[in-house]
């Protein structure tokens, strides 16, 4: 076999002084941007990206690389630490986490988080060298009628984010998917729902929308009541998880990193379910289902690993087809051009010690973040204990700059504002705001996929079921609504008179 | 008193629901609606919104049965500050240039806390303005321009 | 020292932009320069530019920095400009899309012929047409035949309104007077790994996304719609030569200023262009992208008058048969 001689012939590249060096650069760089609050994955790199363009191609893909997981382990600290998610992903990172930070453990949920994080890239990045190719072809037979089918089970798995009301979960992923229609309809290019602002066109910016709902909403509930109580944490109890932490976190571990490596090789948009997927399978064989939503380890371990091995093997369709995966691979290619190597299907073969010096940074670059946060937890924990009135001027400043900065344009800004409002009418409301981001990135997918299902059987339902990867998809997600379901009706009858919380 | 125990929250939460509800289905009856099997732009958001405007009937329904918990306080100060802050930053950021925006966004948001002073807050704004300024301009080399046309540059 | 001369390149950028070398007395520019590239960074328009870009700020000695003002098919990026101070500082890179918006947008909020001065036209990048790998015509006249015998069932993908693939697609159907299934996707990504898995038959696309799919051998080209044969695919015919003339097209790549800008930025700008697009390193990577930069008397805004005065007559008619607009 040659994976070993391409494993070491990656290795051997990337672990050149010089391209050590650039991980690392990248790795630090791209957590430090990305844990200033309001600025995710997109944006630091997008900031960061003209900055790679002056070193050597191997260089400048390995440290842009370092940059997107330093980015997104950065992404997550802020979700844990101050409800602030940059990603869709640590959107759901937010709702454990950062119950676990209020309770004292914020170092533990770092932790937990690092490291489920470095175990799942492990394992995803060993995914990524042995089985590219023949994981790509799978990801092929995926047309229009599968994504919706694996759409469905998204959403049917939604009901499962929520902790209080189910009518009112089902209600927000409802509104969410509606938001995440605004824009222009790709079929027949008319715009909807954007009041006739042409900046709305291409839709809602993601970061404003989940910056508003989360970190905002949270920001003026903790100035409510100023006077009469104070808005602090419980004290810090520890920076490291303790041993039960340790035993919580290995099954979710184990099961976050499998479902985020299988849905990240689906290139139309897998990886961005697998978080969700990963907390909803967590609270289903959880048994302590209740604790999700106050601080349950499992929630923060499972959808951690699950999002960094969807991570890595996004990767897989972007060296095997040259294809992007998501805006962020998007970029990936850009730089790979500017570099002077066009992406497609024959990297491997054509420039070796470029892809697996890349897949053997990206296992060195995990290596490094786990190394390199390890020490980092005890200063972000020290963070809170900055006053909260010094801290949300800083969060406000930080929002601005970076949504503003991924497209300069000044009505994502007015968005912030708009869904800050939103957001804190809705927790007033006790409307949870997890369900309505899920909503609002599968809205385009689902009705896209439907409607181009639907263009490809010449307006035959039928290619729903027809197709075995749809059927079986569609057959699961019944099966999860009647798992779902089924307890809760019996329970309802028990509690008709208990507020429904 | 034989008055229904109603939940205030749900009241308005089915209300405010049923509202969005019908504000985007009247927006998609614009729109071509299409049939189930070529489906016009109008057609999916249709339904949303009448799933929308369904479930918040529901949560109307429970907000007579139950007896819910009130409110609570409500952030007025904090959203006459808090959320103006990002508006005013894309109003200015322009015109004034970065460093006046990161400025008065900073400086905004700042008062929205009854316990910063206004000494602290020149301070903090300040302070974070020139962090920005080295981060985000010199060392990231972001296109924003440092002062803007308004002030005569 | 390579080392050292990469970690000077890396980390010393905040001080190259304190220490941006000291204008020349002559003028402009005085200062930095933004050229706004209506799309997303990464994107192929957005490598254009920071090509060039790179490349003309050696000649004007002042930074030439790219903002990325993405959004509405790169209408709001052109509006931004068109409404910037007429100073020469801010300047637009656009491709093709200046002229098809003209038809495809009914309610643009500028007047495409009216609102800007021109600098040049810096590249003009060539389509290629492609089908699945297992498609069974062989060459274009066969793959015509196909469409036209199968021509309720041959699909056609495109990457949204506007694209470059909509165009070419649109282009393809109206040259062989038979109107296809169009199905639309979000972008290039998603439509060519529908293509690549065989879920639709056909698909144009600008080379910078084709080149390597083709010599990988994964789709099957059929033509390219530029008026010689490329360098990186000799094998492939052109339109011209497999006898569909009238889909030869490229996505012509131009620079403006807004209207009534000093004349003598202008021809600053002009100089600097051509400066760059005799730059070796931007030859070389335009090389690999399958296009060429534009020669000296293209790059001129006479030219680039005459061309989007000369497109937006020619897309009109073929936007107006499709039927189909942005807005």
């Amino acid at each position: 076999m040659d994976l070993f001689s391409n494993l070491a012939l990656g290795f051997s590249t990337a672990t050149s002084l010089e391209n050590l060096f650039f991980c690392l650069i990248g790795v630090l760089l791209g957590t430090l941007i990305g844990v200033l609050p309001g600025i995710g994955a997109t944006a630091t790199i997008a900031m960061l990206l003209p900055i790679t363009f002056q070193l050597e191609p191997v260089s400048s893909l390995i440290m842009l690389a370092g940059i997107y997981y330093g980015a997104q382990y950065g992404g997550s600290t802020t979700a844990i630490l101050i409800n602030m998610p940059g990603e869709s992903s640590s959107a759901v990172t937010a709702i454990d986490g950062y119950q676990m930070a209020r309770k004292g453990k914020a170092g533990a949920a770092l932790a937990i988080a690092a490291i489920g994080s470095f175990f799942a890239g492990t394992v995803s990045t060993f995914l990524v060298a042995i089985f590219a190719p023949p994981l790509t072809q799978i990801a092929l037979q995926f047309g229009a009628a599968e994504y919706f089918s694996l759409m469905v089970v998204g959403l049917v798995s939604s009901i499962a984010l929520a902790h209080g009301s189910i009518v009112k979960a089902l209600a927000m992923v409802a509104l969410g998917l509606l938001l995440g229609l605004v824009g222009t309809d790709i079929y027949t290019g008319t715009p909807r729902f954007t009041l006739g602002i042409r900046e709305y066109a291409d839709g809602l910016n993601f970061v404003a929308v989940a910056v508003g709902v989360f970190g905002i909403a949270e920001i003026l509930r903790n100035l409510e009541s100023e006077k009469t109580r104070s808005v602090l944490m419980s004290k810090v109890s520890g920076l490291l998880p303790s041993k039960e932490d340790f035993r919580a976190m290995i099954a979710p571990v184990l099961r976050g990193t499998v479902i985020g490596s299988i849905l990240g090789i689906l290139p139309g948009g897998g990886a961005i379910l697998a978080a969700f997927a990963s907390y909803t399978v967590e609270k289903k064989v959880s048994k302590h289902p209740e604790e999700f939503g106050h601080g349950a380890v499992a929630g923060v371990a499972g959808p951690e690993s699950a999002n960094n091995a969807g991570a890595q093997t996004s990767f897989i369709p972007l060296l095997t087809l040259g294809i992007p995966a998501n805006p962020v691979m998007a970029l990936m290619v850009g730089a790979m051009i500017i570099q002077g190597i066009v992406p497609g299907p024959n990297v491997a073969t054509e420039q070796p010690a470029l892809f697996w010096g890349i897949i053997a940074s990206m296992w060195i670059g995990n290596l490094m973040l786990v190394v390199l946060n390890l020490p980092l937890i005890g200063l972000w924990v020290k963070l809170l204990t900055i006053p909260y009135y010094v801290l949300f001027p800083i969060i406000m400043a930080f929002c601005a700059i970076g949504v503003y900065s991924v497209n300069s344009n000044v009505y994502d800004l007015y968005s912030v504002a708009f869904f800050g409002l939103i957001g804190y009418v809705l927790s007033k409301l006790r409307c949870e705001p997890a369900p309505l981001l899920l909503g609002f990135v599968l809205g385009p997918l689902l009705e896209e996929n439907l409607r181009r299902a639907m263009i490809l059987s010449r307006g035959d339902p039928s290619t729903f079921v027809t197709r075995p990867i749809s059927a079986a998809l569609l057959f699961f997600a019944a099966l999860v609504l009647v798992i779902v379901f089924l307890p809760s009706v019996k329970k309802k009858r028990e509690e008709v008179f208990v507020e429904e919380d | 008193m034989n008055s229904l125990k109603v939940d205030t929250t749900n009241l308005i939460c089915g209300l405010l629901l049923i509202a969005t509800g019908l504000f985007f289905a009247l927006e998609s009856l614009d729109l071509e609606l299409g049939t189930a099997l070529r489906m016009g732009p109008g057609y999916f958001p249709f339904i949303l919104a009448c799933v929308l405007i369904l479930l918040g009937g529901i949560v109307l329904g429970q907000a007579v049965r139950v007896q819910g918990e009130p409110i609570g306080a409500i952030a007025w100060r904090g959203m006459v500050f808090i959320l103006p802050a990002p508006i005013i930053f894309g109003l200015t950021v322009r015109g004034l240039g970065f460093v006046p925006a990161v400025f008065i966004c900073a400086l905004v948001a700042a008062f929205a806390s009854q316990r910063m002073k206004p000494l602290t807050a020149v301070a903090l704004s300040a302070a974070l303005t020139v962090f920005s300024l080295l981060v985000f301009s010199y060392g990231l080399g972001l296109p924003f321009r440092t002062f803007g046309p308004w002030l005569g540059f | 020292m390579k080392i050292l001369n990469a970690i000077l390149g890396a980390t010393a950028l905040a001080a190259l932009s304190l220490v941006s070398t000291v204008a020349n007395a002559a003028g402009f520019p005085e200062r930095q320069i933004t050229m706004i590239v209506p799309f997303a960074a990464g994107g192929p328009t957005d490598t254009v530019a920071r090509l060039v870009a790179e490349a003309m700020s050696k000649d004007l000695g002042q930074q030439v920095i790219v903002e990325n003002v993405g959004g509405a098919g790169g209408t709001l990026g052109a509006a931004r400009v068109a409404n910037a101070e007429k100073d020469g500082y801010t300047i637009l890179l656009h491709h093709i899309g200046m002229a098809t918006s003209n038809t495809l947008y009914r309610k643009l909020p500028y007047k495409t012929l009216e609102a800007f001065d021109y600098i040049g036209l810096v590249t003009d990048v060539p389509m290629t047409l492609l089908a699945r790998k297992d498609m069974p015509a062989d060459d274009l006249k066969g793959l015509v035949e196909y469409a036209k015998a199968n021509k309720d069932k041959v699909t056609v993908a495109n990457a949204g309104i506007g694209a470059a693939s909509h165009l070419c697609g649109m282009l393809f159907m109206s040259s062989i007077q038979t109107a296809l299934v169009t199905v639309p996707y979000k972008g290039t990504g998603p439509a060519m790994t529908d293509l690549l898995g065989g879920q639709v038959d056909i698909m144009c696309d600008q080379t910078t996304n084709t080149t390597k799919q083709i010599q990988g051998k994964t789709v099957k080209a059929y033509a390219v719609t530029s008026p010689k044969r490329l360098d990186v695919l000799k094998d492939l015919p052109t339109v011209k030569e497999a006898g569909l003339p009238q889909m030869e097209v490229g996505i012509w790549h131009g620079m403006y200023a807004p209207k009534g800008a000093p004349k003598e930025a202008i021809d600053k700008l002009n100089k600097a262009l051509k400066v760059a697009l005799k730059d070796t390193n931007v030859g070389a990577r335009f090389a690999e992208l399958g296009t060429t930069p534009s020669p000296d008397a293209d790059a001129t805004p006479e030219a680039l008058k005459a061309k989007l005065e000369g497109e937006i007559a020619r897309w009109k008619p073929v936007i107006e048969a499709a039927g189909q607009y942005a807005d």
